[in-house]
């Protein structure tokens, strides 16, 4: 039933996207500036159906309707409710529905929410976008149906992986998302530009909104994103360059560098067309990163489902979307007079485009680069941190210096009035990491130089905060943030303690400062999983403190799957990180023992630095 | 003045401890070594048998006198440079690390260019 309703609903959808299409087109006609109140009521109806299309598999999820494929695959009926409902994404099918209500819901609102530009723009914007849901719903029904029905029905679900049941991650999907998927409708508006002739700082304004929207989201999601790998995936880091991990990063990069860019383009109405590749390049790069995750090209720890039949389709999707971006660009490309000023803002907005897109070159080739050699010479090779390590963090470093001054210089001519300051600052930047060297420990070349440039900027950003008017908070916050970002994780670098050796039950260990000791092994029966559950006590000679650590080896049920879940204990200086694993044919036991500084102010920071998003948005709407 | 004394404490800040990782470090190898049998990970975060072989081969080969690249290159002859997280820079991969700093230049050169040109006509 639920399966005829999902399927029902799906076709009403793309029968509306296409009768959208066509009365836009109509009503493009018609010379005035005015637009048919059905295209309103049609967009209204599409985004309402296509929740409830949304809500019928969540049912079906909730009852355990195993009719549906979808739902046998990736659910059971002892399940716990909330990853029940998460389940719902929790797959490929389901989460292209998610991308759908995005694309619907997004495009609906840019309609209602800026009445006050041309009806022109607002239209083929209007056009484009429901070309690209009609893109999606098709593939949906095509390829990946998750009302597809299955006969005989299955008495009981397979199950969901059990490292996927888990709160971040049941809310780490819908906020990528977001971010993914809602650079779509500046895709769509820069398209529309083009095409409308509707160009320059009003341009901008109207898609402002929407580009810190998603960056906010973006930002957010990989933060859930590398907090879940964090604690899940057991291994204590909390970025792996893993290709997954860079997927959702390229479009950070392209967004990051789009939002400064419409700065420019709002304030001084130049870097027009810069502008509008930035919009095309993000949303192209989010749907480069699906075809790249769901076609399982790339091997990946995150890899949960793939199928190459899909990639296939969205390989040509991809294909036609760059290519109508690259044919308007060039046929709609006129030189424009960009004067730009050495000593200016704009050249500081130039500069942090240039940084971006080094990032972004860099990660899209580490991405790719193995794919291409397997093709061509059949050699297979890997690329981990230690290449993005070793490529980027010296050009992090230049960047954090750019990124502490380029604030401070004014629009179209700037003065140089504040170098003292700024050498000043630099001084005690240098000045503090002396007293960190000093203190603590001695660490490499790089890692002075990373610290004193991100404390420069910190100090910079602060010194800025008592110097300014309260109008570029947003700024300062998210600048400081990003400072204090990277000052956290080379602290944290630095300064990690990580220890790695075998135990068995009662015995003790002493390395270095710390003494170990396997206390108790105990077993314990969950709702749907059994564990080995370690009592581990941890002591540090040097700081006289006792710690207790609960490790645990899981075997969940349905599907059985063996997982390692790490006892995590935080504090404000830092956590304590350890996994037991088993080792087979002997009674000892693995543990890895981690002492990580300062681990929450990394989180704290990536949540202040879209806080900063936030409060950039909260102007933006005061203002307009 | 004032700017060389900063410039005196910045060098003395850099010098402290440039030569201090003389030994081989155990761990920084095992991070760079792809566990072949798992999902992207690498050896220092598996407990794998081929992890805990790996590793008793790393062991093994330190003990005897090897160099770190040494090590790789044994390691990547006997497995394929699938198993290094950190490409060799040699002919196949010379693209992968030039085009990162490539771009970075002619981002530089396009920006100076795009002010000269502003300058000219203003």
């Amino acid at each position: 039933m639920l399966s005829n309703t999902g399927n029902f609903l799906l076709f009403i959808n793309i029968f509306l996207s296409s009768l959208t299409i066509y009365s836009s087109l109509k009503c493009l006609k018609i010379k005035n500036n005015y637009i048919f109140k059905n295209i309103y009521q049609i967009s209204l109806l599409q985004s309402t159906l296509v929740l409830i299309c949304f809500f019928t598999l969540t049912a079906a999820f909730i009852v355990s309707d195993f009719s549906l494929i979808t739902v046998y695959q990736n659910s059971h009926s002892l399940k716990p409710l909330f990853y029940k409902i998460s389940g719902t994404w929790g797959n490929h099918e389901g989460s292209l529905l998610l991308w759908v209500i995005i694309l619907t819901i997004f495009s609906f609102l840019f309609l209602i929410l800026n009445k006050n530009h041309p009806k022109n723009y607002r239209l083929y914007t209007l056009i484009i976008q429901n070309l690209l849901i009609l893109g999606f719903l098709l593939f949906i029904i095509f390829n990946s149906n998750p009302f597809s029905s299955i006969i005989p029905i299955p008495k009981e679900g397979l199950g969901l992986n059990p490292i996927l049941q888990d709160p971040a991650l049941a809310i780490h999907p819908p906020l990528l998302y977001i971010g993914f998927v809602g650079s779509s409708i500046y895709f769509s508006a820069a398209m529309a530009s083009m095409i409308s002739n509707y160009s320059g700082s009003l341009f901008a304004q109207s898609i402002k909104s929407w580009v810190l929207i998603s960056w906010i989201f973006q930002t957010l999601g990989i933060l859930v994103g590398s907090i879940w790998a964090y604690y899940e995936l057991g291994w204590g880091g909390f970025w792996f360059w893993d290709p997954v991990e860079n997927a959702s990063l390229l479009p950070w990069f392209a967004m990051t560098a789009l939002l400064h860019s419409l700065l420019v383009l709002e304030k001084r109405n130049t870097l027009y067309f810069w502008t509008i590749i930035l919009c095309l390049m993000t949303f192209t790069l989010s749907v480069t990163g699906t075809f790249l995750v769901r076609s399982g090209i790339l091997n990946s720890v995150h890899t949960f489902a793939n199928d190459p039949s899909r990639g296939i389709y969205i390989l040509i999707f991809l294909s036609l979307m760059i290519f109508a971006s690259i044919y308007f660009l060039f046929s709609k490309y006129k030189p424009t007079n960009d004067l730009i000023n050495s000593n200016s803002k704009e050249t500081f907005v130039l500069i942090n485009n240039w940084f971006m897109m080094f990032y972004l070159i860099t990660v899209l080739l580490g991405t790719l680069y193995p794919i291409f050699t397997d093709a061509i010479s059949n050699n297979k090779i890997s690329v981990g941190p230690p290449f993005y390590n070793s490529v980027i963090i010296p050009v992090v470093i230049v960047f954090l210096i750019f990124m502490a001054i380029g604030p401070q210089a004014k629009w179209i001519k700037n003065k140089f009035s504040n170098l003292r300051s700024t050498l000043l600052i630099l001084g005690g930047a240098i000045i503090i990491n002396f007293a960190i060297v000093y203190f603590l420990k001695s660490y490499s070349l790089i890692s002075n130089l990373i610290l004193i440039s991100s404390l420069f900027l910190i100090m910079s950003s602060i010194f800025d905060f008592f110097k300014k008017s309260r109008l570029s908070f947003p700024r300062i916050i998210s600048h400081l943030s990003f400072g204090f970002l990277i000052l956290f994780i080379g602290l944290n670098h630095n300064f990690s303690v990580e220890k790695d050796f075998n135990l068995k039950l009662g015995e003790a260990k002493k390395i270095d400062d710390y003494e170990f000791a396997l206390l108790d092994l105990k077993l314990s029966q969950e709702n749907n999983y059994k564990a080995v559950v370690g009592k581990l006590e941890v002591n540090n000679s040097n700081t006289m403190k006792r710690k207790i650590l609960y490790p645990e080896i899981r075997i969940y049920d349905n599907p059985q799957t063996l997982t390692y879940e790490a006892s995590i204990q935080t504090s404000f200086l830092g956590d304590h990180y350890l996994t037991m694993s088993n080792i087979d044919r002997s009674e000892y036991y693995n543990i890895k023992f981690q002492h990580k500084p300062l681990m929450i102010w990394i989180w704290i920071s990536v949540l202040l630095l879209s806080f900063g998003g936030f409060l950039s948005l909260f102007k933006n709407a005061k203002n307009n | 003045m004032r700017f060389k004394i900063l410039l005196i404490i910045f060098f003395l800040n850099l010098n402290i401890n440039l030569h201090a990782n003389e030994l081989v470090e155990e761990s920084k190898i095992h991070k760079n070594l792809r566990c072949l049998v798992c999902q992207g990970q690498s050896i220092a975060d598996s407990n794998s048998d081929f992890a805990l072989t790996l590793k008793m081969v790393v062991k093994d080969l330190i003990d005897q006198g090897k160099a770190e690249e040494e090590i790789y290159s044994f390691l990547s002859d006997k497995y394929g440079d699938w198993i290094l997280y950190k490409p060799k820079i040699n002919q196949g991969n010379f693209l992968l690390w030039g085009l990162p700093y490539l771009a970075l230049i002619i981002g530089g050169v396009i920006i100076v260019f795009l002010i000269r040109k502003s300058s000219k006509k203003a």
